[in-house]
């Protein structure tokens, strides 16, 4: 029997259009994995469409996208606005990777909860995790 | 706790039995935060269910079970045929934590309304697995589709346990899963219904087919009419080949079921043995084991086992008794 705000956290991970460069949603995968987290890892060359039904079927409590390529701000929104005509828009999304700062207000203001460009620690991540689901990881910390 | 009303239990009930997505899903969510609010839901279901055929997957990691999931689940599409998949990956055992991946290799599905695909993690810890999944699968099984897929890495006894689930059974090797000698130590051809050799492109997979083949063989009685003799196929699920010949001998299989209704019954009656002993067993590991607070014969008890008054045995034999 668990307590409230006790159940595992389930982040969904993906990319979406032709963006290949997995290596660093592959990375976040294992150091979340080791925190605790259930990753439920979609890799590259996702739909939007197709990541909104992934994210039902798995009642996933937060979305992560990772992207390496200029079109983010076109992608997201389409995922956004697909989350949102599924009524699946109060799942929170975050980004990652080369993110530029000059678009995080707009990213921002279309609904993405947070953003994690080069130099983010696995602790950030973890804390918003856990700020925006409302869970706690009993393995946050780092051991040792 | 959070309580049901029964309301609100009849809702989820129809939503779940209409394929509603997200309240299926949620369902299963709370199956595996062991809510027990989502009991009085699930004993519905249960009751109402048992149509749908469960063909259970297993095999080594990197054996090709989630690619040969998704073949299977094409075929089945290809023949209007709806399909439900559980996917069960392993758990961290030192954070708790997974990466759940076998849905990449089923992508193409992601659009198909007619293909639900949930991923589980093993959660590790203290057993409990095999009761999620057995739930999950009376929930995927109240959902209406036509099979269900479960898929889980064939090692450990609780993932094993899962494959008691099932009403077909299939086990994947790979060429490079060694000789008959190690397909005898696995102890897994007791409970495949049909054999698989994946990957038949790489060298070695005629001669794994041989030994699995032999491997079968030993175990097959000839002289009982009844008994189902398991078949050994080759695969490729990364081009599709052989998948049609492996969809015929499940097919094969679940007639050879039907046309043998005492199997069938002593297979259903083994299922109904393992869900109700693992209810049984995770209730005692609760009750003794998790438990922070204990009560003070159960502590007395301890304290005697401590100071050697009495024995694990003795103290197991008392424990029993006192919990009918």
């Amino acid at each position: 029997m668990n307590l409230p705000g006790t159940g595992k956290i389930r982040c969904l991970l993906g990319m979406l259009g032709t963006d290949v460069h997995s290596k660093g949603i592959r990375t976040l995968a294992q150091l979340l994995r080791d925190r605790g987290v259930e990753v439920i890892y979609l890799g590259e060359h996702n739909t939007a469409a197709g990541m909104v039904n992934a994210l039902l079927a798995e009642d996933a409590d937060v979305v992560g996208l990772s992207f390496s390529t200029a079109t983010y701000v076109h992608y997201t929104r389409d995922l956004l606005d697909k989350m949102k005509a599924a009524g699946v828009d109060d799942v929170p999304v975050m980004l990652g990777g080369l993110i530029h700062r000059d678009d995080e207000p707009e990213l921002r203001a279309i609904g993405v909860k947070g953003i994690f460009g080069p130099g983010s620690t696995t602790d950030q991540i973890v804390d918003f995790l856990q700020k925006v689901t409302g869970k706690r990881l009993h393995a946050a910390r780092e051991p040792g | 706790m959070r309580r049901v009303s029964p309301a609100d239990c009849a809702q989820i009930v129809a939503a779940v039995q209409r394929g509603d997505v997200r309240q299926t899903a949620r369902l299963i969510s709370r199956i595996e935060d062991d809510d027990e609010s989502a009991t009085p839901v699930l004993q519905s279901l249960y009751r109402v269910g048992g149509r749908t055929p469960v063909i259970g997957i297993t095999g080594p990691p990197g054996a090709g079970k989630s690619t040969l999931v998704d073949q299977l689940a094409g075929s089945y599409r290809l023949r209007a045929l709806s399909v439900a998949v559980l996917a069960v990956d392993p758990a961290s055992p030192f954070s708790g934590g997974a990466i759940l991946g076998d849905r990449v290799r089923m992508a193409r599905h992601n659009t198909d309304p007619g293909v639900f695909i949930r991923s589980m993690s093993a959660r590790g810890a203290l057993g409990g697995l095999a009761r999620a999944a057995g739930d999950a699968l009376t929930v995927l099984d109240a959902m209406g589709k036509d099979v269900i897929l479960v898929e889980t890495v064939g090692v450990g006894q609780s993932e094993i346990d899962i494959m008691r689930h099932a009403t077909s059974v299939l086990i994947v090797q790979t060429p490079a899963g060694g000789d008959a000698v190690q397909a005898v130590k696995a102890g897994i051809l007791e409970i495949g219904d049909v054999f698989v050799v994946n990957k038949a492109d790489t060298p070695g997979a005629d001669r794994s087919v041989a030994a699995l083949r032999e491997a079968v063989e030993f175990r097959f009685d000839p002289h009982n009419a009844a008994a189902w003799h398991p078949p050994v196929l080759k695969t490729q699920a990364t081009d599709s080949s052989g998948v049609s010949d492996l969809v015929e001998a499940l097919e094969r299989h679940a007639a050879h079921l039907a046309a043998h209704p005492a199997a069938l019954r002593q297979r259903l009656l083994m299922r109904a043995r393992v869900r109700v002993t693992e209810l049984v067993s995770e209730a005692l590991r609760r009750r003794y084991l998790k438990s922070d607070s204990l009560d003070a014969a159960y502590a007395a008890l301890l304290d005697d086992l401590v100071d050697r008054r009495t024995d694990p045995h003795e103290a197991a034999r008392r424990l029993l008794l006192s919990s009918e």
